[in-house]
């Protein structure tokens, strides 16, 4: 998978580059590798390797084991190695134990070894080649020093302490540096390191540079022109190390630029800058980083830009030709930055890699701070090593890792997060509202427009190639808008309107279908009135009017558990009435459904309903498809159709008082039986009548023979249930609950529980959406699901105070145990509340809602004078 | 109609994702710049930028809302390999006098190795859950056993879709015959051909996620992934965003039906493919009810899909993101100048220069083939006639000049049933 078949042929003046991206195995896991200035050759060392590879074209050929000798010296486990950019035959590694080695590859001798500097205490971290001398040589060790060697003699030349100079200061004392040349200072203060401590009032106390001959002064003694040349140098937020302890140096590098310059970083976020003709002091001091700063890295053409990487996960770049350390860029990683390299020829991008949990090398372009430039994902391990293949060359990045290979990566087979990143942002809102965040440029302009061909990220088609000349276009930067959606078009507020004006409950069922209707007329829904309508028709024909004026027990007669029971008063019964009943009409719907397994339009009707009361009648009247769809036309027989009909007969015994009832017309009444006695939800071969159907009404087509006959609502049970699987397909459960409410018992058998249970659920979150809880806590009422009836049982307890005592309530009501006093009087009116109670948490007062919202209007302290500022939210 | 307003979002780099929460009043916006801005609707409809604060140390691709019931929460993913849950702290405190509320991070879900690319909380009826997928291929499912204790998440569930994932999607029907259900897409651009797009269901014996349904066609790189919000519907719909905007129906086949133990099988239908945005789709939303959905693409614009009652799907709304107005002939580019000299009015009659108004396109005269006439088929009468879903297609055949003058505002559902 590592393998990606491209190539690229780089012109770089004379010379070119070739190759792809390829990996070879290591024997050893890698700490560093570096690159010889012929771009052919790459040395890999690590604890227990120390090779030279040559880059060919198609794969890494090991040219050199520099390992050598029977018994492997600890001089030879390196932390660090350096290839020198003028001489091919150098080299330098940096030893675990504190050696610095360095290596001749012109040695006729298979050992290369070249010279031996043993001179630090501890790991040396890095190692490094001045650009242009030959012969100089830098450390940085773990001991807190770094040492410059000349490679013609044996000892280091000089010796650099990473010692802060501000050691032993209190944290929060600022260190007043000056960083001008010594030529503007008057005679007395003509010294470089002029500093002062703050505050002045303490005597002022200097590190290991009062070796140094600048006396120090406080500030106030100081001209007003002198101190506006001083700089504060801040403290690390992790207080100066003990005095005499050096801070370990995780990176030394030459300047590219200015010969005498090198910067050197340290465990505690420092970076320092030196004159190497200097090693007394450090020219200048400044905190980079929040922690260790692993590494840094000289811009190869920016003079003075200088990149630092630390385990706070940034690299920062730094401008220092500023007379003070001025931060230009800050790129934020994912994980501790532990190398960092500018990238030949493009002038502001740059690769990192971690040494902790991320294996993969990015290249940032620092204008855009936060999404890498491109990624290169091989390594199954940390990487600890990158180098750019070729300093004028932007697409070769070799790289070794601890996961013991070494790999080349063409850039442009890097994979490219920014690509990657999805552009756009979109989320509908409540009422139809549409928030959309799109990338400025795919907006701004009809040529954001890419026309589609496969995959956009595709290599082969589409691969946007990163080119080193492109112009950086400027931050990518988003924009948003809400689409706001106007009322009517399509907009949720029908929702909110319906929902607030239906009657569900609480009058006869015409009037409720009535009231709904109009509701939904009124806003635009000619579908839903029109279903309404149909739905009293069916249910409260005219010729059922008075019959079905008894029916606003629809919620009532539900929440007591009894079945509708239309054309009885529960009081007017016996008592052991209504739970037979029950019984009885549980066993009717049980099979009720299963004869609506059977056809969903079985009915007959009898015109002469009086006298085939028991259904022993044989029916013979036709009746179309309800669907319309089909012509079938259906002859039953209600005695073969229900074999096991006699069974449901005893349930009429039940009702001994049915025919003294004598106010209704017969017509009516009778059909109020049907709908009331169990045997008659079984859809079975009773007379019923129907009113006349207006022809208007479309959705079933009925012949006109059968004008004037009548039918049972159940005979379109099966239809409306069908309805109300329909609206709630689309989408509208608000309709298919609210007609399931009105309906009750009429269609609700009809329905299984679950998907009431569904509906119920879908709906009453809608209306919680919409922040509905009045209708919301309704249709919990108003529903028989038990599942839903429970959702507003839990957490109805309120732990309420005596306003007067002040101490907790008993479950007693209003008045207090203790002081026996009404605890509900409104601290306003001082009349006992009904209804609406609203009191204060803290003191315990309150009163009608309407009183305290009126009476904190104009003062925010408690009405009752107890002196608590209450609030009202 | 719509009308848009702009907001200053201030965001540094790009913005990936906008979320409103439950009730509609706030928003939370995320960005490339490593944060999470929170934004109040005020009285006025305005909206203000109650919270902006880093929440990782790479881009975020998403961020979340939970139900209200569990608090003010947010969860959000990123580029950094995490992901982390966020909640809103009540009381007083300097932010506040500044309208400015705070949030703190309650738990930093670290199990990822790659960046996590989508997070999503669970149903609420499912409790407080939530799932993350990310680039490695792995769908991570999160519960907090004590709703009250957001630091405290439980990895339940590691699903290996073998694919690096780029979206997922809870299947939000609360219905007991409905299993929970995550529908996972990738964006793997490898040549070789996979299904994008996976559907895994639990099951109650063995307690495990397991694979439901694999949608073959999809074999693009997907970048979104929506169920629409159930409503009491039988069957579940999900919206595709890939090199096109596609919508497919999922009908549970009876249980009864299919060998018991095993995952639902599904009937699986793709209702609806526009690839009017001809180009990479980048996003899909649906709207409460699920109805309408909402597609974004490179092509910068929202279209606005909607079905008949005959299950057919058409274009009901094309908006521009800049704010200019979008017809049917500015898809082929050409310049209209009797339309745009028109929008000058209209956006002073609305008192606001950064108010831009967006028509649906108007209703001519129903013509065969003419774009727009198949907006008088969402309207009841049958017989319905089956056309062409590509509007822009046909559009395409009549450039005709007098439409364009025709400008007049439209609703093309005079009706609301069923949206």
């Amino acid at each position: 998978a590592m393998e990606k078949m491209s190539r690229v042929t780089t012109a770089l003046g004379g010379s070119a580059l070739t190759g792809r991206t390829m990996h070879c195995h290591l024997d050893a896991p890698a700490n560093a590798i570096s690159v010889c200035r012929d771009a052919a050759q790459v040395v890999v060392a690590g604890r227990s390797i120390f090779k030279i590879y040559a880059i060919e074209d198609e794969q890494f050929v090991e040219k050199l084991n520099l390992r050598v000798g029977r018994k492997p010296s600890l001089n030879l486990s390196c932390a660090d190695v350096v290839w020198h950019q003028m001489d091919e035959n150098l080299l330098a590694t940096a030893a675990t134990n504190g050696v610095v080695v360095t290596w001749n590859l012109g040695r006729p001798s298979r050992n290369k070894q070249d010279q031996l500097f043993t001179e630090h205490k501890r790991t040396v971290n890095k190692v490094c080649f001045h650009p242009t001398e030959a012969h100089v040589l830098l450390s940085g060790s773990q001991d807190g020093f770094m040492k410059c060697f000349d490679l013609r003699r044996k000892d280091s030349v000089s010796t650099f302490s990473g010692e802060a100079p501000e050691a032993g200061r209190a944290d929060g004392e600022v260190l007043w540096v000056c960083h001008r040349p010594p030529d503007v200072f008057p005679e007395s203060t003509k010294k470089v390191g002029l500093e002062v401590s703050t505050p002045p009032s303490r005597p002022p106390r200097l590190g290991r540079r009062q070796a140094c001959d600048s006396s120090p002064q406080s500030l106030q003694g100081l001209p007003p022109w002198l101190l506006s040349l001083l700089e504060p140098l801040t403290f690390s937020p992790h207080g100066p190390p003990p005095a005499g302890q050096s801070e370990s140096v995780r990176d030394v590098q030459f300047s590219i630029r200015d010969y005498f310059t090198f910067a050197s970083t340290f465990e505690n976020g420092n970076v320092q800058l030196w004159d190497i003709r200097r090693p007394d002091r450090c020219e200048r001091m400044f905190t980079a980083h929040n922690g260790p700063v692993f590494c840094c890295d000289w811009h190869p053409e920016d003079r003075g830009w200088l990149a630092t990487g630390g385990r706070d996960k940034m690299v920062k770049v730094w401008d220092m030709t500023t007379h003070r350390a001025k931060e230009v860029h800050c790129v934020q990683t994912i994980a501790s930055v532990a190398r960092v390299k500018w990238r030949p020829e493009c002038r502001h991008h740059l690769a990192t890699c971690s040494m902790m949990v991320d294996h993969n090398i990015y290249v940032w372009d620092v204008r855009r701070p936060f999404v890498p430039a491109a990624m290169f994902e091989e390594h199954r391990d940390v990487t600890t090593g990158i180098a750019w293949r070729h300093p004028h060359d932007p697409s070769f990045l070799l790289s070794g890792s601890k996961d013991s290979t070494l790999c080349q990566h063409l850039f442009r087979d890097a994979s490219q997060p920014v690509e990657r990143a999805n552009p756009e942002g979109l989320c509908y809102g409540l009422f139809g509202d549409l928030a959309f965040a799109a990338k400025e440029s795919l907006v701004a302009t009809e040529s954001g427009r890419k026309p589609y061909a496969g995959d956009r990220r595709h290599p082969i088609f589409f691969k946007r190639k990163l080119d080193p000349a492109e112009p950086f276009v400027g931050l990518a930067s988003s924009a948003l808008s809400v689409f706001e959606i106007e009322p009517g078009s399509g907009s949720m507020s029908w929702f909110v309107d319906t929902a607030e004006r239906y009657a569900l409950a609480g009058r006869p069922l015409a009037e409720l279908c009535d009231h709904n209707a109009k509701v939904a007329r009124e806003l635009g829904r000619n579908q839903v009135a029109q279903t309404w309508t149909m739905l009293r028709i069916i249910y409260c024909s005219p010729g059922l009017a008075s019959a079905t004026s008894l029916n606003h027990s629809v919620g009532k007669g539900s929440s007591c558990g009894v079945p509708l029971m239309n054309s009885f008063n529960l009081k007017d019964m016996a008592p052991g009435l209504g739970s037979e009943t029950r019984l009885d009409r549980s066993k009717g719907d049980t099979r009720s459904d299963t004869v609506l397994l059977d056809s969903s339009a079985t009915l007959i009707t009898n015109e002469d309903n009086e006298e085939t009361e028991g259904s022993d009648v044989p029916a013979d009247y036709l009746l179309g498809d309800v669907e319309g769809e089909e012509e079938e036309l259906y002859l039953l027989d209600p005695e073969h159709a229900h074999p096991e009909e006699p069974e449901y007969v005893l349930p009429q015994e039940a009702f001994p008082l049915r025919h003294e009832i004598v106010d209704t017309p017969p017509g009516p009444e009778h059909l109020q039986d049907k709908a009331d006695s169990p045997h008659v939800s079984g859809s079975e071969a009773d007379a019923a009548s129907l009113a006349p159907v207006d022809s208007s009404f479309s959705l079933i087509s009925i012949p006109h023979a059968l004008y004037d006959t009548r039918l049972p609502p159940d005979f379109f049970s099966a239809l409306v249930c069908d309805m109300l699987r329909f609206y709630a397909e689309q989408g509208d459960v608000q309709m298919a609950v609210s007609v399931l409410i009105v309906l009750g018992e009429r269609v609700r058998k009809d329905i299984d529980e679950q998907t009431q249970e569904h509906w119920y659920a879908s709906y009453i979150d809608l209306l919680q959406r919409f922040c509905l809880w009045n209708v919301s806590n309704q249709v919990v009422k108003l529903s028989t699901s038990r599942a839903i009836s429970c959702l507003n049982q839990a957490s109805t307890t309120l732990h309420v105070n005596c306003s007067h005592c002040k101490r907790p309530m008993s479950s007693r009501g209003w008045v207090c145990d203790r002081c026996h006093r009404c605890a509900s009087m409104c601290a306003v009116c001082h009349h006992v509340v009904k209804g609406l109670f609203v009191w204060c948490q803290g003191c315990s007062h309150g009163g009608h809602l309407q009183h305290i919202m009126k009476w904190l209007e104009g003062s925010s302290h408690c009405p009752a004078g107890c002196g608590h500022l209450c609030e009202y939210s | 109609m719509f009308v848009a307003r702009h907001i200053a979002a201030d965001h540094k780099d790009l913005i990936h994702d906008v979320s409103f929460d439950f009730h509609g009043r706030r928003m939370a916006t995320c960005s490339s710049d490593q944060s999470v801005k929170v934004w109040d609707k005020s009285e006025s409809g305005d909206w203000h930028c109650t919270a902006s604060w880093k929440t990782h140390s790479g881009s975020v691709w998403r961020v979340t809302w939970a139900h209200p019931e569990f608090g003010q929460v947010l969860a959000s993913c990123s580029f950094d390999r995490t992901a982390a849950v966020w909640e809103e702290i009540v009381g007083e405190s300097n932010d506040k006098l500044r309208g400015q509320s705070h949030w703190v991070k309650r738990t930093t879900l670290v199990d990822s190795r790659t960046s996590v690319t989508d997070v999503k909380f669970a149903p609420k009826h499912m409790g407080l859950m939530l799932a993350t997928c990310s680039a490695d291929g792995i769908v991570r499912i999160y519960e907090a056993p004590d709703v009250m204790n957001l630091s405290q998440w439980s990895l339940q569930h590691e699903i290996s879709c073998k694919l690096s994932c780029s979206c997922i999607s809870w299947n939000p029907s609360s219905s007991r015959a409905h299993s929970p259900m995550i529908a996972v897409g990738s964006d793997d651009s490898s040549p070789n051909a996979m299904a994008k797009v996976q559907i895994f269901e639990y099951s109650e014996n063995t307690r495990k996620y397991a694979k439901a349904e694999t949608l073959m066609t999809v074999t693009d790189p997907v970048h979104d992934i929506a169920f629409a919000p159930n409503l009491g519907r039988s069957f579940h719909i999900l919206a595709v965003a890939t090199k096109d905007v596609r919508i497919f129906t999922l009908k549970p086949v009876r249980k009864e039906l299919t060998s018991s133990g095993g995952p639902t099988k599904f009937e699986i239908h793709i209702v609806a493919q526009f690839d009017n945005h001809n180009s990479q789709v980048w996003r899909v939303s649906w709207n409460i009810t699920g109805t309408v959905l909402a597609s974004s693409g490179d092509d910068g614009c929202v279209r606005l899909w909607k079905a008949n009652y005959m299950d057919n799907w058409k274009c009901t709304g094309i908006l521009k993101g800049n704010g200019s107005p979008v017809n049917g002939n500015s898809q082929q580019g050409n310049s209209n100048p009797s339309l745009g000299s028109n929008i000058p009015n209209l956006q002073n009659s609305l008192n606001g220069s950064s108010s831009g108004r967006y028509f649906f396109p108007p209703l001519d005269s129903p013509r065969a083939g003419s774009r727009w006439s198949s907006y008088a088929q969402l309207l009841p009468p049958p017989p319905l006639i089956e056309q062409s879903c590509d509007a822009d297609t046909a559009s395409r055949q009549y450039p005709h000049p007098r439409r364009r003058s025709l400008s007049r505002p439209l609703n093309p559902l005079p009706e609301n049933e069923g949206v």
